[in-house]
């Protein structure tokens, strides 16, 4: 873990923050809110404690009301940051320098579906949750899935990914256009519904990732698919780490298109047996895949990856086809943060983002996992392998320092690590203000031209200020 | 003509050989495959290694001469056009894969290397890049990166920017600059994104690790033929709509159909108004089932017949048509002048029938020969440069299909690039607010303008002088339209 850069800049002067809410109280009314709860609720993500409260927080309704706010702003030289549900974990939200706090939730309308060209465009604040319920009854659905409930707006800001990245892509792959206010508080529209365009620079994907440093999305343009025929999920459970990455290593090289594949350690699976009593497996280290297609695709990838399993020690396949012991399942997934957390209550715990080339994946949670033992520390690991991406959720007594700094110390050897192996730390939690020195590490003389970049977009810093990119 | 100084200083860098300045040396390099335009440089330069590469920007950075960078010349769009005062800069030399990684799935190679030649390395490993412009014999992957190429698989597969995990770059300035990362996703801003099609505007690429893929156990062609080609065009929408992606789905109206018969002998039905191309590709059992899907979808939509190919050798040979489309359409027409627009798919059955109106408006026939599935139309009209007025017509009857895509909600560019060929389109395309966004990632990158100015992303004054010809009544058509 790093701390957010040093930066000279300094908080609005109160007087200029006080016309500010007087401004944004008449033309907003009790859309704009000064109280200490709401503010408090809007000054951080999940993840670590980093609150840093807004001076006001807004719930516009239109891109021209966003851009009417940004524009006052924008004179005034005071930070605007956009949040959407604050589920991120790296302190995206936190309110570094004060400033706007623009929120999302009313900004939930899905503007249009196109079944045809499997595409649809929906306001920023629309969850995914929402977004897939919306589409039911359509046959389509959009699959990009970080496990939290979070809404698209914030999705692309933080190039998401998630569970069915391995197939799908993430959200570079799956945002077809947006429409932002920028930093002068003017509303443009990038990228579109047509699938390729070589017209101009790539900003619809200079923006997705870019974390609201570059401009505030307010709509988003996205990819859909048709929902698959058929869909079951398998759990296959390992003698060691070793077999069960090696098995993802070679189902990976043979391109078998699997939805999802996700790697639970033994520390992880005991801890999921026992906050979502998953009683009928053994903790020990266990794959869990999905597989989507036709009826008969679906049998052949899984029995393709059954044998390749057995091949390395395997057992044979736990099968979830019906729905609702598939959503168990996956419940169980996604719950491993809490699960984790709940392996020794009074601890805190943060996760690690690593990402290797998948050629590497065996070597790095090998080493990583020797190198936790060493460090005595609780920390299970738990990962949508099949990118070579892996999560450390490292719990730490907030109680004692020498055991932080011990949890710290880990965290920044398995992003070294992932570094030195080709990979990142950051495979899709993004930078936010904890990875701006790990940024440094990975991305060298590419991080001038970030903030060159930056400047050239929002020359007075006022989008989410001592974020992305170290000043 | 450069300066004598200059060209000594370029001379003192690289050898005798690399650096061409007579002009029988430079002719070859005044146009790449968009002839309609041409210019000699004022010198070419042939590096063979990133520190020449470094010391030839550093000298044209110092003595702000302009830099076209070039790799095969096979742009579409003029993207390598010379400019009198600058030099070329051509990555010829760099044509060595540099390493095959089958496991993580990826090569790094140099820019200069033949797109098909990567596949071929490959096979070896059972693996391919997807990614397969019709140039792909000849085109460079370096050219592919600047111009973020697509082609018949990037339905299923993606474009170049979907295939490409690292970039390296050498700046004006002469830094080197790395871009994305051997994993999956890369910290901070999407600067790989911002490279890849930037046309040669941001850097020069020096070195790329592209993905590959498994190929596929099996592949097999449907070819469907419609009578009417408005059905044609519904039909595609409708095999998408159904949730299939095919691995590559392409059409061909009558008019490229007869000149490709002619060509490749490939037993095409030739009273068509239209044939659809439907590709699926997988395990056998995924692509038995795919298939039959796909037909039951094409014979729904009013296919008149529908083939299926039996082999390997009939599947390339359904295949072969269609890819040598181009050529075939040059031995029928003294000159063709390509048009590269896309458009919603829902919109295809109208902008195809506006075209043919058109083509009969104009009294120039237009082959549609394009990636039915991505939308991305590719209308050739044929011409003849040499009887008065035909040039003029077709460039009139190419601006008016472009902005018949700008209005369906499309773009001017699929997969060929701006250059200097669409650069007053981008004027109707993109608002001033769009385009200073662009002009800002340039100054970024490039603050003095000088690599491959002119290209790409207009200046709002020369979109001012621009404004004439695609403002009507000084009103831009439909204002509420996105564009992007």
């Amino acid at each position: 873990m790093t701390t957010a850069a040093t930066t000279t800049r300094a908080r609005p002067q109160p007087k200029a923050i006080e016309s500010l809410t007087r401004r944004l109280h008449d033309d907003y009314g009790d859309r704009a809110v000064t109280t200490q709860a709401v503010r408090e609720q809007h000054s951080h993500g999940e993840g670590l404690a980093d609150a840093a409260l807004p001076d006001v927080v807004v719930f516009p309704h239109t891109n021209d009301e966003v851009a009417a706010i940004v524009r006052v702003c924008h004179a005034a030289r005071i930070p605007v940051i956009a949040f959407g549900v604050g589920t991120s974990l790296e302190g995206h939200v936190a309110a570094l320098y004060g400033g706007v706090c623009l929120d999302f939730s009313q900004m939930n309308r899905m503007l249009e579906v196109n079944d045809a060209d499997l595409d649809c465009r929906v306001q920023a604040g629309v969850t995914r949750e929402q977004l897939n319920a919306e589409l039911k009854g359509t046959g389509l659905f959009f699959p990009i899935d970080p496990g939290a409930n979070a809404t698209i707006g914030g999705m692309a800001s933080t190039r998401a990914s998630g569970t069915n990245a391995v197939r799908y892509g993430t959200m570079r792959e799956n945002v077809l256009g947006l429409t932002v206010v920028t930093a002068d508080g003017r509303i443009v529209k990038t990228g579109g519904r047509a699938r390729k365009s070589s017209a101009g620079y790539d900003l619809t994907r200079l923006l997705v990732g870019s974390e609201g440093t570059l401009g505030i999305i307010t709509e988003v343009q996205l990819r859909l698919y048709g929902l698959p025929e058929a869909i079951s999920a398998a759990v296959c459970q390992f003698p060691d780490l070793k077999s069960a990455v090696d098995t993802v290593i070679v189902a990976m090289q043979l391109g078998i298109p699997v939805a999802r594949i996700e790697l639970l350690d033994d520390v992880q699976m005991d801890a999921c047996i026992r906050y979502s009593q998953l009683t009928e497996f053994a903790a020990k280290p266990t794959l869990f895949f999905e597989f989507h297609g036709s009826e008969a695709g679906v049998r052949e990838q899984a029995e393709t990856i059954e044998s390749l399993a057995a091949d390395h020690g395997g057992s044979r396949f736990q099968w979830a086809t019906k729905p609702e012991d598939r959503s168990r399942l996956w419940k169980a997934r996604h719950n491993a943060y809490y699960a984790a957390l709940a392996l020794a209550p009074g601890k805190q715990g943060f996760a690690t983002d690593a990402c290797v080339p998948i050629s590497r994946l065996t070597d790095c949670v090998l080493e990583t996992q020797a190198d936790v033992v060493q460090t005595g520390l609780i920390a299970p690991i738990v990962g949508h392998v099949g990118d070579g991406n892996f999560h450390l959720v490292v719990l730490f007594d907030p109680a004692s320092s020498d055991e932080r700094a011990k949890a710290e110390a880990l965290a920044a050897r398995v992003g070294m690590r992932a570094i030195g192996m080709g990979g990142t730390c950051t495979g899709e939690h993004g930078v936010g203000m904890h990875k701006l020195d790990a940024l440094v590490a990975e991305h060298g003389d590419a991080v001038t031209l970030m903030q060159a970049v930056k400047r050239a977009l929002d020359p007075h810093d006022i989008l989410n200020p001592g974020k992305t990119v170290p000043p | 003509m450069l300066d004598r100084a200059f060209t000594s200083a370029l001379a003192r860098v690289v050898p005798p050989t690399a650096l061409l300045t007579a002009v029988e040396d430079t002719r070859p390099y005044e146009c790449d495959g968009l002839t309609l335009y041409r210019e000699l440089p004022g010198a070419v330069l042939l590096p063979d290694n990133e520190a020449q590469v470094v010391d030839i920007l550093r000298l044209c950075h110092a003595a702000r001469v302009p830099v076209v960078a070039r790799g095969a010349g096979t742009s579409l769009s003029g993207g390598a056009l010379p400019i009198a005062q600058g030099v070329v800069l051509s990555l010829a030399k760099f044509c060595r894969i540099l390493a095959i990684d089958p496991l993580a799935r990826t090569a790094i190679v140099q820019p200069g290397v033949r797109n098909l030649a990567i596949s071929e390395a490959a096979a070896a490993h059972g693996l391919f890049y997807a990614p397969d412009p019709s140039s792909q014999i000849a085109c460079s992957i370096g050219g592919n990166v600047a111009e973020n190429a697509g082609g018949v698989h990037c339905l299923k597969y993606g474009l170049t920017v979907h295939n490409v995990r690292r970039v390296r770059a050498v700046l004006i300035t002469g830094e080197i600059v790395e871009f994305g990362a051997d994993a999956l996703d890369a910290p901070g801003y999407d600067l790989l994104a911002l490279i890849t099609g930037s046309e040669g505007l941001l850097g020069i690429i020096t070195e790329i690790t592209v993905k590959l893929l498994p190929k596929p156990q099996l592949a097999q062609v449907a070819l469907a033929a419609f009578d009417d080609l408005e059905q044609a065009g519904a039909a595609v929408g409708a095999v998408i709509g159904a949730g299939i992606i095919p691995g590559g789905l392409e059409m061909m109206d009558r008019e490229a159909t007869r000149a490709v018969e002619q060509f490749v002998h490939a037993d095409y039905p030739l009273d068509a108004a239209a044939v659809l191309l439907v590709e699926a590709d997988g395990t056998p059992l995924e692509v038995a089932a795919e298939m039959a899907e796909i037909i039951d979808v094409l014979k729904a939509s009013g296919a008149t017949e529908v083939r299926v190919s039996e082999n390997e050798a009939e599947r390339l040979l359904y295949w072969s048509g269609r890819k040598a489309a181009f050529p075939a359409v040059g031995r029928i027409s003294p000159d063709y002048y390509c048009i590269d627009g896309t458009i919603p798919r829902a919109a295809l059955p109208r902008v195809l029938r506006q075209i043919e109106t058109w083509a009969r408006e104009f009294g120039l026939p237009c082959a549609n020969v394009f990636h039915a599935g991505d939308g991305n139309l590719h209308p050739l009209i044929l011409f003849d440069a040499n009887k008065p007025g035909d040039r003029e017509r077709t460039i009139a009857f190419g601006d008016r299909i472009l902005e018949l895509c700008i209005d369906v909600g499309g773009t001017i560019t699929g997969e060929h690039g701006v250059g200097v060929e669409k650069i007053a389109g981008m004027c109707a395309q993109f608002a001033p607010a769009e385009l200073e966004r662009f002009l800002g990632v340039k100054r970024a990158f490039d603050a003095e303008g000088l690599l491959n100015p002119g290209k790409a992303v207009p200046t709002l004054a020369r979109c001012a002088e621009f404004g004439r010809m695609l403002v009507h009544e000084g009103r831009l058509a439909h204002p509420e339209l996105p564009r992007f």
